[in-house]
C-alpha cells in the first residue's frame, strides 16, 4: 500500500452513526475526510474526535457538493487515490482494499461497488425495487451497463477524479458521476461490495418520491450540460 | 370616460407604465441596469403604453402576422414572453446556485481541521487546529 488512498465520507446530521465508522475507518485508512455538509448537530466534532480531517460547508449544499469538495480537496493535498464512503455504517471498509485492487494494477480508473453482484443485509423490497428501476435508467441515460447504479461506494484514480466534475449539488450526483465515466471513456469495473441495512439508515434513507425528484434533476443537468 | 377622453384602464395603465419608465431611465443612467437591459425594458413600457393608447394598431400586428384579432397578438407575445423570461431567470437562478457551491467549497477547504488524535508532526495541543489545503 504505497501510494495514498484518500476515503471521503460526506455527512449531515450523522452524529449518531459517523463515530464509529469513521473510527473503523481511520484504523486502515488514516487519510478520512469528512465533509459536513451543514450540519446542525455535532457531527464534525463526533468526525473530528474518531479521527478524521474534517472540512464543513457553511450551509448545506447536498451531497453531491460535498462529494466534490471532499474529492477536490484530496487531490490538491496529493492524493492519489480518492474511496467515496457512506457516513451510516451501510459500507464496510474491509471492502475498499478491493475497490483499490483493480485501479493499483491499472486496469480501471474507476472502480463501482456493487451491491448486487456482492451481497446485502435486510434491504428492504421497495428499496431493492427502486434500485433495479435506477440501474435500468441508467442503463437507458448513459449507456452504461450496471448491476448497482446508486452506489455511494466508489474508488478513483487520481487521474479519474481530476477529470470527472460533479456539478449536481444534491442526489442526481449518483448518475451524474456514472454519465462522467462514460463521457470521458473512464475504464470502470463493478465489484462486489457488502451493504448493510439497519433500522437507522433505512429511516434515513431515499424516500420513494425523492427518486422523482433525483430524475428530474439530473436530465435538466444533462441537458443543460 | 374620464377627462382627455381617455378610458380609466388607460390612465391607470399610463401612469404606472410612466411610472416603470421613469424608474427605468433612472436606473439605467445611475449604472444599475445595463444600458441594453434598459433599453429592452424602456421599449416594452412604450409597446404596451401604444398598444392601450391605440388598441387598432394591435390589429394590425395581428393581421400581419396571420392572426386574426389584435388582443390575440398581445396575449401570445405576452405570455411567450413571459415563459422566456421564467426560463432565463431559473436558468440564472441555478448558475447562482453553483457559485454559491463554489464558494462554501473554498471556505469548507480553508479551514480544514485535523482530527483531534494527535500526530507525529503536530506542534499544537488541544482543539483541531486549522491546515492550509495548499
Amino acid at each position: 500500500m504505497s501510494e495514498r488512498a484518500t476515503v471521503v465520507v460526506p455527512a449531515y446530521n450523522e452524529e449518531a452513526a459517523i463515530g464509529p465508522v469513521i473510527a473503523e475507518l481511520v484504523a486502515s485508512y488514516p487519510d478520512v475526510v469528512v465533509v459536513d455538509d451543514g450540519s446542525t448537530d455535532a457531527t464534525s466534532q463526533v468526525a473530528r474526535s474518531a479521527g478524521a480531517t474534517v472540512l464543513r460547508h457553511a450551509i448545506n449544499r447536498g451531497q453531491g457538493a460535498a462529494l466534490q469538495t471532499g474529492i477536490t480537496y484530496a487531490l490538491r493535498r496529493g492524493a492519489e487515490f480518492v474511496v467515496t464512503f457512506d457516513s451510516d455504517g451501510q459500507h464496510r471498509p474491509q471492502d475498499i482494499e478491493r475497490l483499490l485492487a483493480p485501479l493499483r494494477s491499472g486496469r480501471a480508473d474507476v472502480a463501482l461497488g456493487s451491491r448486487f453482484i456482492g451481497s446485502t443485509e435486510r434491504m428492504p423490497r421497495r428499496r431493492r425495487v427502486l434500485l433495479r428501476v435506477a440501474v435500468a435508467f441508467t442503463r437507458a441515460a448513459s449507456g452504461a451497463r450496471l448491476t448497482d447504479a446508486h452506489n455511494g461506494l466508489r474508488a478513483f484514480s487520481r487521474r479519474a477524479a481530476s477529470t470527472i466534475e460533479i456539478r449536481l449539488d444534491r442526489m442526481a450526483h449518483a448518475s451524474e458521476i456514472i454519465d462522467e465515466i462514460v463521457r470521458h471513456r473512464l475504464r470502470f469495473e463493478e465489484v462486489p461490495v457488502h451493504v448493510r441495512y439497519t433500522e437507522y439508515s433505512t429511516r434515513k434513507g431515499q424516500r420513494s418520491l425523492g427518486a422523482i425528484r433525483i430524475l428530474k434533476d439530473y436530465l435538466i443537468g444533462k441537458w443543460l450540460r | 370616460m374620464t377627462a382627455l377622453g381617455l378610458t380609466s384602464f388607460q390612465l391607470l395603465a399610463f401612469v404606472v407604465l410612466g411610472a416603470s419608465f421613469v424608474v427605468t431611465i433612472v436606473l439605467t443612467v445611475r449604472h444599475r441596469i445595463a444600458p441594453r437591459v434598459g433599453f429592452a425594458w424602456g421599449l416594452l413600457w412604450i409597446s404596451a403604453a401604444v398598444a392601450i393608447a391605440r388598441p387598432e394598431l394591435t390589429a394590425i400586428v395581428a393581421h400581419f402576422l396571420g392572426i386574426d384579432r389584435g388582443t390575440d397578438v398581445v396575449l401570445y407575445f405576452a405570455i411567450l414572453g413571459m415563459f422566456f423570461g421564467f426560463f432565463f431567470v431559473y436558468l440564472r437562478l441555478r448558475r447562482i446556485e453553483t457559485d454559491l457551491t463554489r464558494i462554501v467549497r473554498e471556505v469548507a477547504i480553508h479551514g480544514a481541521t485535523e482530527p483531534h488524535a494527535a500526530r507525529a508532526d503536530s506542534s499544537a495541543s488541544g482543539e483541531g487546529r486549522e491546515t492550509s489545503a495548499e
